[in-house]
């Protein structure tokens, strides 16, 4: 039975979720309570496998089901395990969930139960996509995800709500069944390499794919994933759907995740000669995109869409760290996806419960928030400081790492990518400071904002909970990064074997 | 291929020559005396009165339906009458169900009042 | 031989229990009885063809085939006509035009269905079609006192009726090429000889009859107006049904040529560009309606778009992925053309911004419909990506990956109007009273919602018998039974 514990934690959310209709559809308080309950279970599932986890190995919980899912002629099944990439933040979002389900607890109640209900079928498939090791079932839980996060901005969002659902939806939708060719013909290559039509990650890590055919499904299947991280130039959708997000905006912390995620486990094991190939180009756009998402945030009038570039930025970090291929660089990568779940989360739903009192996040609005909100101004302190890269909070581990090992880079060959990425970090100070400036400091001007409550204990424990986690992470990096040394250094090293091996043969 | 067609060729020919040449030799030669009686449009039938788009009462419509549906049923049962001894007790279920069939609809016409004139 | 009969039960059980229901009708004249009578007949001729699933074989003179795959494709016509004839019974009612003819004559297309998708010979072939036509032409006027209920019907019929024209010249032109009618010895005579330029004509007029029927573009005009005018269930019945059964005979019909047509880079291209041109226009044309009747009739043009590509594969993968497909968007269309008329005929509401805040009032009914809606629009895991990812698989496998890549971006827009729906129903408050719907409906659709997503997430079962029927579909070119 060990074996099927990996997918019982996968689906709990979802079978959990089924209960939430036999509730009173008036009552939100019963719906809530059951969502939290459900989301520690599953928190605690996750916990169990991340502490029963062997490092030093690779791929543990395998369970398999479903064989020769789509009939006979192709080996598709249900097939999930973990190692250390995926561990770390599949605890990671299994952690977020509850804080979620906290987070929106005043804000949600019309129609609390289908909130809940969508929000554990999120979780399922969250936690399948950072869990699935067959690329089709991969592809199952990567495009199911979007049925709840539409209804979830849709319904539950801010004014323009419908129209950034939609857009997010279709987004999402355009670049991931392009993925879907990629997978398809990826399966084909593999039959024609003698074998059958495979999407078991196992079998395909094992072809020796020319360099030609890995070029072309690099970039299908890297869209999908860059307009999910989001890459300059494929981040449109972001600032929209960040400020129409429910509190839930915090999900699009963990969302966002799942794209790099993949970007390592996909693009970079199964394409390893087209990556360090596209590593300057792709390392360009993280650039670019770290320096413009500062830029643009710096003049956003908007708490949630600066938030958004910033985050736009953070982004452009995990994808230089990734595609540096040093293990520094990639632990650094991991860390700051953990980091930037953490602070944008967290930063996003501080602001989202300022919105829920005064009805408005523009920053001019605000000013002098300190004297009748201290507890509020010290959370937003803390986020802020990590989210720059204070030292010992979290998010200074991760850019730390990801820097220095951009600048050793042999793939990239120059540091200059890392010398302009570190103008990023100025550059955020650059525009989270000033923020923090015009909310919090200053005289309280206007009658409204004086009358704005501090947090209630509910909100207290939320933010204690991640300013918890942002400093452990910045003070004891450690008990994260072993999670995921072991499987760092096997991608950089696989994926050095396999491209000197191609440049070889060539 | 082409050749096989020849026969029905010569025969349009034929045809179109004739009807031609019949007519035109009717127009040539034929006496011309024109009386009132003969310049109607159907000289010894019905006078004709009124407009042509006139209503007809669907009932004719359903009984011209229904003829043609017992008039193919006709049509079948002669091939099968010449060769009733080839086919057999085979060829007589098949007759009957055929007709069964038929009678089917039969009852379900005078059901509906199909056939009720008024 | 009785072993005709054992084989062809279902279809003699179909046509018998279709004269039953006429003597039904003449002595009661009670259209409720109608009703629940063909709603039997349905359940029991899909149970035969389920429980007579593993026989096959040439039957009556080698006129009929039968096999597992007429048996799988008659499941989905009695499956298409039950759900039809369970949902119409409101909407006839209420458009005062519930008469117990319209089952009979829904339950003869049926069997008209079947004869089509059994044919072995072209003139049973040609019989078949016309059976299903003419009873759907009937069914498209049956609001005689409504102007376009009458344009639909004369539309449909004239267009159908051009189009069989089409279908019986390219039989003769066969026949004239190849002095057979029997697909099979059609086969080998061509195997034998060559395919000559007449055959060839008479091939794409076949073809083209076929086209019309299944609304692929240039020939999908007709397929608005006729769903618009119609009443609604017939227009799910015209959609699912029909097109299924236009849909099996095609894949009889090219199986049998299979080792000509893949030969011949031409029929690939055309086959390919038609795909290609009716997945493009059906979902450009569904951008831009806002009465969601024509909405659903381009998208189903846009769905014929998608099958076709598993037959431009021409693989077993591709027609095994279309046997599949068929199923799905039975359930998932008769769904949304059910919820359609459901609340279509109380309130005459035809606009997807008539649907605003269809959740607040009825959330099951609204949940259905937004499955229904996600599925068609091919989104995991739901059943309708299975079918979609099927026929694009053999596409991908048959080199057509720019094919496929055209079919994943149409569906891509299609996402937009299909969404506008849900947009509609979920995310915008009522406007005016609440719109009324028996509850018991409501249960209804959330099963066939349920079966959708079954469908998705467990497709195997279904998938291996497909595949397995498909092996049937193919007859040895010799005599082999």
């Amino acid at each position: 039975m060990e074996s099927s514990v990996l997918s019982l934690v996968i689906f709990l959310p979802f079978l959990l979720s089924f209960p939430l209709f036999s509730f009173n559809r008036a009552q939100h308080g019963t719906a809530r309570w059951y969502a939290l309950l459900s989301s520690l279970l599953v928190f605690a599932g996750a916990l169990y496998l991340a502490l029963q986890f062997n490092p030093s190995s690779g791929f543990q919980f395998e369970h398999t089901a479903l064989q020769n899912w789509l009939g006979d002629s192709m080996d598709v099944k249900y097939s999930v395990a973990l190692d250390g990439t995926s561990m770390l933040l599949f605890a990671f979002a299994a952690f977020m969930f509850p804080v979620v389900v906290l987070g929106s607890w005043e804000r949600v109640t019309t129609n609390a139960r289908e909130y809940y209900f969508f929000l554990l079928m999120l979780e399922t498939c969250i936690l399948g996509i950072f869990s699935a090791v067959d690329l089709f079932l991969y592809y199952m839980f990567w495009e199911a995800m979007l049925i709840p996060m539409y209804f979830l901005i849709g319904v539950w969002g801010g004014n323009g709500r419908g129209d950034a659902a939609t857009k997010f939806f279709i987004y999402m939708l355009t670049a991931s069944l392009v993925m879907l060719i990629g997978i398809l013909s990826l399966g084909y290559i593999s039959r024609e390499m003698g074998g059958t039509f495979t999407t078991d990650y196992h079998k395909l890590l094992q072809l020796e794919l020319p360099l030609s055919v890995q070029n072309i499904l690099f970039w299908l299947f890297g869209l999908s994933f860059f307009v999910k991280a989001p890459l300059f130039p494929l981040h449109t959708w972001a600032a929209d759907v960040y400020s129409e997000s429910p509190t839930g905006a915090v999900l699009t912390g963990v969302l966002l995740k799942m794209a790099t995620y993949a970007l390592i486990r996909f693009n970079v094991m199964l394409f390893p000669t087209a990556s360090a190939n596209f590593a300057p180009l792709v390392c360009t756009l993280a650039v670019v995109a770290i320096i413009y998402g500062a830029l643009v945030a710096m003049s956003q009038p908007n708490a949630k869409r600066l938030l958004a570039f910033s985050s736009v930025s953070h982004l452009g970090f995990i994808v230089l760290g990734i595609f540096s291929f040093t293990q520094e660089a990639l632990q650094g990568a991991m860390i700051l996806m953990v980091n930037s779940g953490l602070t944008t989360g967290l930063l996003l739903m501080l602001v989202g419960w300022l919105e829920e009192r005064r009805g408005d996040v523009r920053l001019s609005e605000f000013g002098g928030l300190k004297k009748n909100m201290p507890m509020f101004s010290a959370a937003f302190l803390i986020a802020t400081f990590a989210s720059i890269g204070l030292p010992g909070l979290s998010g200074f581990i991760g850019e730390f790492l990801t820097l220095s090992g951009a600048f050793k880079s042999t793939t990239l060959q120059t540091g200059l990518y890392a010398m302009l990425a570190a103008l990023g970090v100025i550059l955020s100070a650059a525009y989270m400071l000033p923020m923090v400036q015009k909310i919090f400091t200053g005289e309280l001007t206007s009658e409204r904002n004086a009358a704005l409550s501090d947090l209630t204990p509910r909100e207290i424990l939320v933010a204690a909970l991640l300013v918890a986690m942002i400093i452990w992470i910045g003070v004891a990096p450690n008990s994260f990064l072993k999670l995921s040394e072991t499987s760092s250094q096997a991608v950089i090293e696989f994926v050095t074997q396999k491209s000197a091996s191609q440049a070889l043969a060539k | 291929m082409i050749e096989s067609y020849l026969p029905i060729f010569a025969q349009i020919v034929v045809a179109i020559v004739l009807g031609v040449l019949l007519s035109t030799l009717g127009v040539l030669i034929g006496p011309k005396r024109k009386t009132a009686q003969k310049l109607t449009t159907y000289e010894s039938g019905i006078e004709p009165v009124g407009a042509a788009k006139e209503r007809v009462s669907v009932k004719y419509y359903l009984v011209a339906m229904l003829f043609i549906v017992f008039d193919i049923e006709v049509v079948f049962m002669y091939p099968w009458a010449v060769s009733f001894r080839e086919y057999g007790i085979a060829g007589l279920l098949s007759m009957v169900t055929f007709a069964l069939l038929l009678l089917a609809g039969y009852f379900y016409i005078i059901k509906k009042g199909a056939l009720e004139w008024d | 031989m009785p072993n005709d009969y054992l084989l062809s039960l279902p279809i003699l059980a179909a046509a018998g229990w279709s004269v039953l229901l006429i003597i039904l009708e003449a002595m009661l004249s009670r259209a409720a009885l109608t009703r629940v009578f063909a709603m039997l007949g349905f359940a029991l001729v899909g149970g035969l063809s389920v429980i007579g699933f593993p026989l096959q074989g040439l039957a009556f003179s080698e006129m009929l085939r039968i096999g597992g795959f007429q048996h799988f494709a008659n499941i989905i016509f009695c499956l298409s006509g039950l759900l039809v004839v369970a949902l119409s019974e409101k909407y006839l009612d209420d458009e005062n035009v519930h008469y117990g003819e319209y089952y009979i004559v829904a339950f003869i297309s049926v069997v008209g269905m079947m004869l089509l998708a059994a044919a072995a010979n072209m003139a049973i072939l040609f019989i078949g079609l016309e059976m299903m036509s003419i009873a759907l032409y009937v069914l498209a006027g049956l609001m005689r006192r409504d102007v376009r209920s009458n344009e639909a019907a004369m539309k449909y019929f004239l267009l159908g009726a051009f189009a069989s024209g089409l279908l019986l010249y390219g039989i003769s032109l066969i026949y004239g090429a190849t002095g057979e009618l029997a697909l099979h010895k059609i086969a080998i005579a061509i195997q034998t000889g060559s395919a000559s330029m007449l055959f060839w004509i008479g091939f794409g007029l076949l073809i083209t009859g076929f086209l019309f029927k299944i609304s692929a573009v240039p020939f999908h005009q007709w397929t608005p107006d006729v769903y618009d005018g119609s009443p609604t269930p017939a227009a799910a019945f015209m959609s699912t049904g029909a097109k299924a059964a236009a849909f099996s005979a095609l894949i009889v019909v090219v199986t049998n040529f299979s080792t000509l047509l893949q030969n011949s880079p031409t029929w690939s291209l055309v086959i390919s560009s038609i795909a290609l041109a009716t997945m493009v226009v059906g979902n450009i044309a569904a951008l831009a309606q806002e009465n969601l009747k024509r909405m659903l009739a381009y998208s189903s043009v846009a769905h014929a778009g998608y099958m076709l590509v598993g037959i431009a594969a021409a693989t077993p993968d591709g027609y095994s992925g279309i046997m599949f497909y068929t199923l799905v968007y039975t359930l998932m269309n008769i769904g949304a053309f059910g919820v359609v008329a459901l609340l279509e005929s109380k309130e005459n509401l035809l606009l997807a911004s008539d649907y605003a805040g269809l959740f607040k009032h009825r959330p099951m009914l609204a949940g259905a419909m937004a499955v229904f809606m996600l599925s068609l629009a091919g989104v995991p895991p739901l059943g309708g990506f299975i079918g979609k990812y099927k026929v694009f698989a053999a596409a991908v496998d048959a080199k057509l990956t720019w094919l496929a890549l055209a079919g994943v971006l149409a569906s891509a827009v299609s996402a937009y109007y299909y969404l506008r729906v849900v947009y509609f129903m979920f995310m915008r408050d009522p406007v005016g009273e609440a719109i009324s719907a028996p509850a018991t409906s409501s249960l209804a659709f959330a099963l066939i919602a349920v079966a959708v997503v079954l469908l998705g997430v467990f497709p195997t079962e279904i998938l291996r018998i497909t595949d397995a029927a498909l092996k049937f579909a193919q007859l040895p070119t010799q005599t082999g039974f």
